[in-house]
């Protein structure tokens, strides 16, 4: 029999339940010190800091302004700020989200506000204007385009990211 | 622009783009009115923040005047009409008040800067989409009252 040909000596069952108790022990402890090293590594993989803003069925060609809230921590302070995106698809078909910040002093831009100049965005602080793709119009104020923000497309929802600046017109 | 370090060195950075100081007129007291004065000056500040971001390049939000509810009108008059001077000679051409307090109806004339008023709005028992929605009407109300000032 099995159990006859390896005998277990009353030392060798000592260092058997030693060890295996010891190593469970041993791994309480370094598990927790482990993961807390890794923390930091695993949780930044995990916010994408992209979020949800809009269906994507109601995207048209014609911008549209969506509202929505990002998440900022600053020290200790944890608040949600409120941002909007302008909206649209292009000739081509593909979703373009542009950022409402004037790149002259930071207002808010507005689609289609100004008569004399339809169809561009229009800032109402210092009159400057851009076209539907953001770029701004030359002898207005602003000196570059608007921000466009990063996005992604999932489930049927548009997720925004961070605005990305682009070069000067 | 806010009255912050980040937004006074931009001021100083870009002073001919801007010309207009919005000044909140809060009213305190310690009576049993206290819970309203407090609730229309919760919902002037979100208004008055929500306009400072979509017009801070043209704009200075300045931190509220307050006065207690029982000042007489004839000194809140005096006062503000001194801080409108002070501010128009560093270069504000508009001087725009926002308040909930009705008592400044009166005085409309004798004021230097333009008067703006909000609705006094119950908001404690209010759930947070309607009061959302509130707010955002009031905020584009105001804004075009602002803006049709300037041109």
């Amino acid at each position: 029999m099995s159990e006859n040909k390896h005998r277990v000596s009353r030392r060798q069952f000592l260092n058997y339940t030693l060890t295996g108790v010891g190593g469970f022990m041993a791994a309480g402890i370094l598990m927790p010190m482990v993961r807390f090293a890794l923390d930091p590594i695993l949780k930044e993989e995990a916010a994408a800091d992209m979020v949800a803003v809009a269906q994507v069925k109601d995207i048209t060609t014609e911008p549209q302004r969506f509202d929505f809230k990002v998440k900022v921590k600053d020290a200790w302070y944890e608040s949600e700020e409120p941002k909007s995106a302008w909206v649209y698809k292009d000739d081509k078909g593909e979703i373009v989200a542009l950022s409402p910040i004037c790149k002259h002093l930071g207002c808010t831009v507005n689609w289609n506000a100004d008569k004399e100049h339809p169809n561009q965005f229009f800032c109402p602080c210092h009159y400057g204007r851009y076209t539907k793709d953001g770029t701004n119009v030359p002898g207005t104020p602003p000196m570059h385009p608007l921000d466009r923000y990063e996005y992604k497309v999932k489930d049927g929802k548009l997720y925004l990211g961070k605005a990305k600046p682009r070069g000067g017109a | 622009m806010k009255w912050t370090v980040h937004d006074v060195s931009m001021y100083e950075k870009e002073k001919q783009y801007i010309d207009t100081a919005v000044v909140p007129l809060l009213p305190l007291t310690f009576s049993e009115r206290a819970k309203v004065a407090a609730a229309d000056g919760e919902f002037m500040q979100l208004v008055t923040n929500e306009i400072e971001r979509q017009l801070k390049g043209r704009l200075f939000l300045l931190p509220s005047f307050t006065y207690f509810a029982s000042e007489t009108l004839d000194e809140c008059v005096e006062r503000l009409n001194r801080w409108t001077s002070e501010l128009n000679e560093a270069g504000m051409r508009h001087v725009f008040y926002v308040t909930t307090d009705q008592k400044w109806k009166e005085t409309k004339q004798g004021l230097l800067g333009a008067l703006f008023f909000l609705p006094s709005i119950p908001f404690e028992h209010m759930d947070d989409s309607y009061k959302q929605q509130i707010v955002q009407e009031q905020t584009t109300k105001l804004l075009n009252a602002f803006i049709s000032q300037w041109v």
